[in-house]
């Protein structure tokens, strides 16, 4: 980060990832209160998993254990996937998910600071890629819910996928707006008529846009701690909300209106905590820029044309394979040389 | 005599393996791989047309010149290809229908020609089938692998599709896991860049301890270089 | 000087081209006498393939005649989905019409077409059906395909006579087609193409059941679009 008068101490890595972790707090209150508890299960598993896989990595290639493990960062890729996974993922696909993010994204890559790619969103894409059944369902919001659920019944449902009673699990599943949306519109219908269903609210997803909002009051702390620098977030919403406002200025019955993309998936979440990611994203201003505004473009491009609903992990991960030619090419001139 | 038999096995198999090493032909490694039976079908053509790739041409190496001694091979090999695509979608149709455009695309697998123009066209006619069947047998492993470990993870099967190959007699050996999720991404394209990757790097491993077990005395000077 | 040295060349030229030639007539004749060896067996493979494959969706005691043989052209049409003009094979069981075997392609799937084969019984009822190709998102909506689940066999004597247009739906809309949730278009595109193909059949019933023995003759009394639906 390139902050200047260099007089304070730099915020060490533990620092920095604390405050990303606090940061999210919000939003997990947020889940927590729409979806139940059954989030902090999923958390907790990530965790667990995550810091394992990262020892036991660190202690196979020879590299010391417990500074590595202290810097956090293994928990704040965990959280993030966690919070990107649907609400009742059953535990062995937190665990898969966590383990190809740590050990495939990172680690065999050379850990913190070599890897390429958002472990988070590797390990997002394997799962989505993989079963793509379990990843598109979502639990209706509990205030949707037909029958809400118990933080005991949530436990016993990720660990036994089962139910209490005869409660079905379709009956408390449904597809996720942006993934309803998509279907429906395949079938000729109009923007307008298909947010008529319950599962919208007034901006997004109902209750999911709550959860949307406390992201970016977690990003807004950042912001004003100065872990993150503007550029990232702001252009990369920037985009998103102009190619989807340009393509419903043309279509408003074909296309969804933009602030419909900005609180809807995985956006905020998006913007302030996964491009923000230092190690895989760009190193200079001007790069960070383009950057943004890639993913921004990538990610409606594959929400509306795409074959999987959300297109915010394999935009970041497109664009995290640009990030090498994007610094190379925005280096800025020393001064006195061509 | 017998060491250079010994050496060329030994060559094809490990030391200069066409899939691990020397990475050639990665084409069919990564789209035909998605099982055992697939992987190890088409190494088994492409290990069959090396051999006689190599067997015909080192008796005639003298008579090409050396001008057009490319188009040559490569009519050679062509020729042969075709035999052994005729030859599978006449006694194993159903395995033809599954491996499709990659027995034709043999043709085109650099491994071929470049045996064919390095060994053969030096080498006297045994040593060259040897090397040519060797060096595709070497490919063939490394299919065979892979593909068991992609059908395995990906869809909790074991030499599924030998039916295929062996007519309904061959179910016995067949095996399917039935409460498996399956690990889908195993199946598609990614899962072969992983599961070459993986193999690549336990063959890594095992060579170099190896050499590490060989040369204790010797200091090593630069140990990260090995990796 | 001059003169050998071209000589030489010329001779060197005929002889690098004499090798060629060589070389590719006995690349050329090894291919030719390998053609004909295996031609007859290819022939027979794939006869067999394909009648495996009717042996899936018509019982084999349910016809008489050569399937493939029996064929019959069907040109272009909207409720078949086929751009281009098909083959539907006629099964015969003593000397009458028992079933038909459509080509059926529908292009509302969630990527690419689907293309299905569809056996009608004489009764149009419905006596199988099976994808061929598709394209569909692995996991998601590939269970349309009998390799991953039975879901397909749903259709296994259904007919319009047993279920009312209408109910030919899937659940979520109201029909009585079971579906998997987070994968309806990929089912709904198959069972309004399945429907579809049954319309196709009540339509030209006549045609495809008349003189089944030489079925080539009927193809100009085929109905090619369908009746304005009232």
């Amino acid at each position: 980060m390139n902050r200047s008068p260099y007089i304070t101490d730099a915020p060490t890595v533990s620092t920095i990832m604390f405050k990303v972790l606090l940061a999210l707090v919000p939003g997990i209150a947020a889940y927590v209160w729409i979806y139940g508890g059954g989030i902090l299960v999923s958390l907790t598993l990530a965790t667990l998993t995550a810091l394992t896989a990262e020892a036991v990595l660190l202690k196979i290639r020879q590299r010391p254990v417990k500074p590595y493990l202290m810097d956090m960062s293994a928990v704040v890729t965990a959280w993030l996937l966690a919070l990107a996974l649907p609400p009742l993922a059953p535990w062995w696909l937190v665990i898969v998910g966590t383990f190809f993010a740590i050990v495939i994204a990172k680690q065999l890559y050379g850990g913190l600071g070599y890897n390429p790619f958002n472990p988070a969103m590797v390990g997002y894409a394997a799962l989505l890629i993989s079963f793509p059944l379990i990843m598109t369902k979502w639990p209706a919001p509990l205030l949707l819910a037909e029958h809400p659920l118990s933080f005991m019944d949530q436990l016993h449902f990720i660990f036994s996928h089962s139910l209490p009673g005869d409660i079905k699990v379709d009956a408390i599943t449904s597809a996720t707006p942006l993934d309803y949306l998509k279907t429906q519109l395949m079938l000729k219908h109009e923007v307008s008529s298909i947010t008529q269903a319950p599962i919208f609210g007034a901006f997004g997803a109902k209750g999911g846009e709550l959860v949307t909002g406390a992201y970016l009051l977690g990003g807004l702390y950042l912001l004003q701690q100065r872990i993150i620098s503007w550029h990232l977030p702001t252009v990369f919403l920037a985009s998103l909300a102009t190619i989807s406002l340009a393509f419903y200025a043309i279509e408003p019955n074909h296309f969804a209106n933009p602030l419909f993309h900005l609180m809807s998936g995985a956006s905020m979440l998006c913007a302030f905590f996964i491009i923000t990611d230092p190690v895989s994203g760009p190193t200079t201003p001007r790069g960070k820029v383009y950057f943004a505004a890639g993913v921004g473009v990538l990610t409606y491009l594959i929400r509306v044309y795409g074959g999987y609903p959300d297109g915010v992990a394999f935009a970041v991960l497109l664009m995290n394979m640009c990030v090498p030619l994007i610094d190379a090419l925005t280096q800025p001139r020393v001064f006195g040389h061509k | 005599m017998n060491n250079i038999y010994k050496e060329i096995t030994i060559n094809g198999l490990w030391k200069q393996n066409t899939g691990v090493v020397q990475l050639l032909g990665l084409c069919p490694t990564l789209a035909v791989t998605t099982s055992a039976v697939n992987g190890i079908s088409l190494g088994l053509a492409t290990a069959l047309v090396m051999a006689a790739a190599n067997g015909s041409v080192s008796p005639v190496r003298k008579l090409v010149p050396s001008e057009i001694r490319v188009p040559v091979f490569i009519l050679v090999i062509a020729t042969l290809v075709t035999v052994i695509d005729m030859s599978i979608n006449a006694f194993a149709h159903q395995l033809h229908k599954v491996l499709g455009i990659f027995i034709p695309l043999i043709v085109v697998n650099c491994i071929v020609l470049a045996r064919v123009e390095s060994f053969a066209a030096k080498n006297t006619s045994l040593p060259s089938i040897l090397d040519g069947f060797m060096m595709g047998s070497g490919l063939m492993l490394v299919l065979g692998l892979l593909g068991a470990i992609r059908e395995l993870v990906g869809k909790g099967t074991i030499l599924s599709g030998l039916d295929l190959v062996f007519g309904s007699s061959a179910t016995p050996f067949m095996w399917v896991s039935t409460d498996y999720h399956g690990l889908l991404l195993a199946v598609l394209p990614p899962g072969a860049f992983l599961g070459l990757a993986s193999l690549i790097a336990i063959r890594n491993w095992i060579e170099s301890r190896n050499t590490a077990k060989s040369k204790t005395i010797a200091p090593v000077l630069n140990p990260s270089l090995n990796h | 000087m001059s003169e050998s040295k071209s000589e030489s060349m010329v001779k060197h030229t005929s002889k690098t081209a004499i090798t060629m030639i060589a070389f590719a007539f006995l690349g050329t004749a090894l291919l030719a006498y390998v053609f004909e060896i295996t031609r007859a067996p290819i022939e027979a493979s794939e006869a067999e393939a394909r009648l495996a494959l009717f042996k899936q969706i018509l019982p084999e005691n349910s016809y008489d005649n050569n399937l493939l043989k029996q064929t019959i052209k069907i040109a272009p049409n909207e409720l078949l989905g086929n751009h281009r003009s098909t083959e539907a094979n006629i099964a015969i069981l003593n000397h009458k019409m028992a079933a038909v075997i459509l080509e059926a392609v529908a292009h509302d799937g969630y990527s690419g077409d689907i293309k299905l084969l569809i056996a009608i019984r004489a009764d149009s009822s419905i006596s199988g059906v099976r994808v061929l190709t598709h394209k569909e998102t692995p996991g998601l909506g590939d269970y349309i395909d009998v390799a991953h689940s039975q879901w397909i066999r749903l259709f296994n004597d259904e007919s319009l006579a047993k279920t009312a247009a209408e109910h030919w739906q899937v659940k979520k809309d109201g029909g009585k087609f079971d579906y998997m949730v987070g994968a309806t278009i990929t089912p709904r595109a198959v069972v309004k193409a399945v429907l579809k193909a049954e319309q196709y059949f009540a339509m030209n019933k006549e045609s495809l059941s008349s003189n089944p023995e030489n079925a080539a003759s009927v193809q100009a009394n085929l109905i090619q679009k369908p009746k304005d639906k009232s």
